[in-house]
């Protein structure tokens, strides 16, 4: 194997202006990458306090829909004298499918960190996407139910002669409607999560 | 300025070196086609599949809503608290379910457009963004009119003793077939609405 030899130019600089040039190039290339992942931390961060607030909306619907028992001090004919979230098995559903929904909240923060401290990873941000997804639409469905039996028993239906309960059990018709109106809450900000990790996934 | 001179040892020869760096560059040609075809490929792949989604949602939505907007009983003899005819207009929640599903079904024809244009660019990122949060309302949108059917449709069939609510199952057995079937389509639109989200996410994804 014949060696060759070329003879290349390189024009002298003074060694000061070398020193100068060079701490630019670096600085050049850390403010590309921070630039994409620091609008993502800022996602991140905003999606973690989303999740903090749909905790507490999310807790807060199971709480007053648990807690929302009413007894009447005097008998009526045909009703009971009696009104609990245990008398209507959709607020039952309701009670359970809204534990579950904040318990997985609570579970989702530690990934919900993770993406903020590796912002650019789109594996816990895919994660969180589809989890979101479903705990929404689970979400939605209970909050729904119990919407459509808050509104028969604020409203009653004259066709089917199903009477609206809300006229003797007062408080209990108040506080399971403040739950649902909650786990509304919760719903719109499940919508706003799975946006976020949508966009926040996008690549550039 | 001083012009310096530096000497640098080439090791091969000028011949070997010109065949070497051809080869060199021809596969990175090949190297950057494929990753954009195999990028592309499977996007395009999980295009099509939403666009197939699509297409079977939109046949499962029109005959959840047409389902529950013709289903009517009128019986043939008189009882004397309860009505002898039912249709999806003496609930105000089928009348919402009517009219949440029909916009659900529209909505997803006017989304066809958008899925053709993931199809033809896979790579684009705004109209899967785009549809991603669409279909995220969407689905808010969809999963509400069926959860709440559903629950009059429980009640429908099973009453509740507690609050004296009969059910009027008894009474209209075809009706309440009629709108159970409705909202087990609504059901099944759901999931797939769950799949199209999660399909999207994942065409989203950066490599």
């Amino acid at each position: 194997m014949k060696n060759e030899s070329t003879i290349i130019d390189v024009p002298a600089e003074t060694s000061s202006a070398m020193k100068g040039k060079a701490p630019l190039i670096g600085m050049a290339k850390d403010h590309t990458t921070s630039a994409s992942g620091g609008y993502k931390r800022g996602l991140s961060i905003f999606d973690f306090l989303l999740r903090l607030a749909a905790i507490i909306a999310a807790s807060v619907a199971a709480g007053t829909m648990f807690t929302s028992d009413e007894t009447l001090p005097f008998f009526t004919q045909f009703l009971q004298f009696e009104a609990g979230y245990d008398d209507l098995p959709t607020y039952q559903f309701f009670v359970i499918a809204m534990s579950m929904v904040s318990g997985y909240l609570v579970l989702s923060l530690p990934i919900s960190v993770v993406t903020i401290v590796r912002p650019l990873a789109t594996a816990p941000r895919l994660l969180l996407l589809v989890l979101d997804t479903a705990a929404l639409a689970f979400n939605m469905a209970a909050a729904s139910s119990a919407a459509a039996i808050s509104y028969l028993a604020h409203n009653g239906n004259q066709n089917t002669n199903w009477l609206p309960i809300c006229q003797q059990f007062g408080d209990f018709c108040l506080k399971s409607s403040g739950a649902v109106v909650s786990s509304f809450v919760a719903v719109v900000f499940f919508t706003i999560l799975v946006v976020l990790s949508g966009v926040a996934l996008k690549r550039h | 300025m001083a012009k310096e001179s530096t000497t640098i040892d080439v090791g091969e020869p000028s011949t070997v070196t010109k065949s070497a760096s051809h080869v060199e560059v021809d596969e990175k040609k090949k190297k950057g086609f494929v990753a954009a075809a195999a990028g592309g490929g499977y996007k395009r792949g999980l295009a099509i599949f939403d666009f197939l989604l699509r297409l079977a949602a939109i046949g499962i939505t029109i005959g959840a809503s047409s389902v529950m907007f013709t289903a009517e009983e009128t019986l043939p003899f008189f009882t004397q608290f309860l009505q002898f005819q039912a249709g999806y207009d003496d609930f105000p929640t089928f009348q919402f379910f009517v009219i949440s599903i029909a916009i659900v079904a529209s909505y997803l024809v006017l989304s066809l457009p958008f899925s053709i244009v993931t199809i033809v660019r896979p790579l684009a990122v705004a109209p899967r963004l785009i549809l991603l949060i669409s279909d995220t309302v969407i689905l808010t949108l969809t999963t509400a009119a069926a959860g709440a059917a559903a629950a009059i449709v429980y009640l429908a069939h099973n009453g509740n003793s507690n609050t004296n609510w009969l059910p009027i199952c008894q009474q209209f057995g075809d009706f309440c077939q009629a709108t159970s079937t409705a909202v087990v389509a609504a059901s099944i639109s759901v999931v797939f609405f769950v799949l199209l989200i999660v399909i999207s996410a994942i065409a989203l994804k950066r490599h």
